[in-house]
């Protein structure tokens, strides 16, 4: 996917001004933030098991080279194929490739984000393959032409009007269909997709390193109709999606899927250890997994980066996120939104073009307390703050007025002399203008502060003259 | 089969963990460092739990599997399981019904309650319905009830498992739009975690299937404006039956 992170600010303005969308984002909080919130109070030993959860990634991205190759060794004895793929673009290649080799006329897709990194989808319909997407949410934005809004609820800006609209154009059905309805008319198309499927490409929640399987959570079933039904699968996996052994599926599960919809598990939790056994009555004969890079090897190799490659995609931080809940998923500009979006789209997409995500945060560490392996997003936000600001002139994102503003404030601030005078200086000018002890309006550019909220005048008699006063005796 | 691009792409991997080039420092990895023996004495222990709490197990599974939306019947006999699972065909008014080729119809007679109702039962091998695996296919998505038994059951979260393998097609639990499982007694787990220690052991013996699944209750969706529905792709309505 073409990363457009430099529409940021853009972005945000036209969907705050959107009321479907604001009505539509309201679901994330009351829906999976609450539901996560009772299910992680409800889960005996819950903050010792995001402990272990970290600590298990942690360990497995330290030794991310021995896990590879471990992970690749026990796929290859198990039967399957594997291709390591720098970029997107050797990603899709080996893919079509493959499409063609078999003669694939119909690919049906599973979510994953990885495939959007790739517009996996995209690509395929340009070389004449069919390609359908089989999450609804995903069916609902391939139909619209757009991308997905939110890591596990791709589609949660839709209103259900716009669906049902959207289905109506397209089949015939009632404009006016339920939920219900809607989602038996998806049922119906997509079965007879099923039926025809050559090949699948899906995604990993979890690789398992010591026995080469992969492990798909899904609620709807895509994932187990994708590894059923066609003949060849395909799975594609960023190169840290792995835990080193079977026995910690059940704690990385557990954290996995309560802090993304609250449930105790998903409906459906597929294990997949390569194509299928002879003597088996159905699956696929084939099985390759894609492990792609795409970026992530900058986030490894920068030790205040790097834990930014233990998220599980649970979108938990998407939820807790008063920015990203009113700004919405597009304005982010690529395929990760919210908080780890604005860590993980600019440096895996170009720090120079995203450069405003890692300011689009209040720091207020929501994000921090709900994240599953607790990933200190609010920190490395400020180390690619800081990145952009000390980069070369022309890629910073403030302008020539904020920086001199910057530099009165700190030369105002450096000593204390300077900073009382500066107090009283702020006062006398100030107090024609004020209302009541507060500015309403002010020019440019401290008008970006007036314009939403009320700035106080600096005191005229600071408090700390009035303690001083009061600690002599003559105080007030 | 074949791996490509491996070695460059490790190298790189190296290269951003600041390792020198060459092999990874195994004394590092030693997550993976539990002796197989340890994970077969556990498997042990596990199984032991499994038939020594098996009433207070099974009395959690029928609590959990509720919760997770199963509509859960228990019965006392083989025979009454079966007459269930013929109940519940009839009152779905299925004409055409599935089942896998479990052990456990060996001793649950499905198969004649089905009949006596005069429902049509198929079973879902290749070879059973058909002698090939399109026609397999088409018999699932065609069918109005599949019947599986089940190899476990977690009580934590009212899950039932199954390993698709001879007899067992990925597709008869999944195609169909009601699914039965029949759940005997002993054979429920307490947590996730007792499954994969299991699962583990079988790794372990060389004995793993080439899939499994953990079935939680109906397909579902909550896609179109975040409203819960069930039967997406799979079954809308799904059932456990429990002996014991």
């Amino acid at each position: 996917m073409l990363p457009t992170t430099d529409r940021f600010k853009k972005g945000a303005k036209e969907t705050l001004a959107d009321p479907v969308i604001q009505m539509s984002m309201e679901a994330v909080y009351t829906g999976f933030h609450t539901n996560r919130q009772s299910a992680g109070a409800a889960t005996e030993g819950w903050d010792g098991q995001r402990d272990r959860g970290r600590a298990i990634k942690e360990h497995t991205i330290a030794n991310l080279d021995y896990y590879l190759e471990m992970l690749t060794d026990k796929i290859d004895a198990n039967g399957g194929n594997v291709f390591f793929a720098d970029d997107s673009a050797a990603a899709t290649e080996y893919i079509l490739n493959l499409a063609r080799a078999r003669d694939v006329k119909t690919v049906i897709k599973s979510k994953s984000m990885v495939s959007e990194e790739m517009s996996l989808a995209h690509e395929m319909e340009a070389v004449g393959i069919e390609a359908v997407e089989t999450d609804l949410g995903e069916y609902i934005i391939q139909l619209a032409g757009e991308a997905p809004y939110h890591i596990i609820a791709p589609a949660i800006h839709k209103s259900q009007d716009q669906v049902a609209e959207m289905f109506s154009e397209m089949t015939g059905t009632d404009p006016g269909q339920t939920p219900e309805g809607l989602t038996t008319t998806a049922r119906g198309m997509l079965r007879e997709t099923f039926l025809r499927a050559d090949m699948s490409v899906t995604g990993v929640n979890f690789a398992v390193a010591e026995s080469g399987s992969i492990v798909l959570v899904t609620n709807e079933g895509n994932g187990r109709m994708c590894t059923s039904m066609p003949r060849v699968h395909v799975a594609v996996m960023g190169m840290e999606k792995i835990v080193p052994s079977i026995q910690d599926l059940g704690m990385m599960l557990r954290i996995l899927i309560r802090s993304a919809t609250g449930q105790r598990i998903s409906s459906y939790v597929t294990m997949i250890n390569g194509p299928r056994r002879d003597e088996e009555e159905d699956g696929p004969e084939e099985f390759h997994l894609v492990i792609v890079d795409n970026g992530r090897m900058k986030l490894l190799a920068d030790p205040k980066l790097r834990e930014a490659l233990y998220c599980l995609r649970c979108g938990a931080c998407l939820n807790a996120c008063p920015v990203y809940r009113k700004v919405g998923g597009h304005s982010y500009g690529w395929v990760y939104p919210g908080p780890i979006g604005a860590v993980v789209s600019p440096v895996m997409s170009g720090l120079k073009q995203g450069k405003d995500l890692p300011f689009a945060s209040s720091l207020c560490g929501a994000c921090r307390e709900v994240c599953p392996v607790r990933i200190d997003i609010p920190n490395m936000l400020l180390h690619l703050r800081q990145q952009v600001v000390e980069g070369p002139p022309e890629d910073r994102n403030i302008g020539r007025i904020e920086r001199l503003g910057w530099k009165a404030w700190r030369f105002g601030n450096m000593k204390s002399s300077r900073f009382r005078a500066g107090g009283k200086i702020a006062n006398l000018l100030g107090r024609p203008f004020a209302r009541k002890g507060m500015f309403r309006r002010l020019p440019p550019p401290l008008s970006g502060w007036t314009r939403s909220r009320d700035l106080p005048i600096p005191a005229s008699s600071p408090f700390r003259d009035r303690f001083k006063k009061r600690q002599s005796g003559d105080g007030e | 089969m074949a791996i490509t691009g491996r070695d460059t792409f490790l190298e790189r991997v190296r290269g951003a963990l600041g390792r020198t080039p060459g092999a990874p420092e195994l004394d590092d990895a030693t997550h993976i460092g539990l002796a197989v023996e340890d994970v077969r004495r556990s498997a042990d222990d596990v199984r032991r739990e499994m038939s020594e709490s098996g009433d207070a197990l099974l009395d959690a599974m029928t609590e959990s599997a509720g919760m997770a939306g199963w509509k859960v019947r228990r019965v006392a006999s083989p025979e009454d399981a079966a007459d269930v699972v013929a109940e519940i065909c009839s009152e779905a008014g299925a004409t055409n019904v599935l089942r896998s080729d479990q052990d456990v119809f060996a001793s649950i007679p499905v198969d004649v309650a089905l009949s006596l109702k005069g429902i049509t039962l198929g079973v879902a091998t290749v070879g059973g319905v058909g002698d090939d695996i399109p026609a397999l296919k088409k018999a699932a998505f065609d069918a109005d009830v599949g019947i599986t038994g089940v190899d476990y059951a977690i009580a934590e979260t009212g899950t039932v498992v199954l390993h698709p393998r001879k007899g067992l097609s990925r597709l008869v639990s999944l195609a169909p739009g009601r699914h039965i499982a029949i759940l005997n007694w002993g054979d429920v787990l307490p947590s996730l975690d007792e499954l994969f220690t299991l699962e583990r052991a079988d790794f372990n013996n060389g004995a793993i299937e080439g899939s499994m699944n953990l079935i939680s209750g109906p397909s579902r969706t909550g896609d179109i404006a975040a409203t819960i529905v069930d039967g997406m792709h799979g079954p809308f309505e799904v059932h456990l039956v429990i002996v014991g």
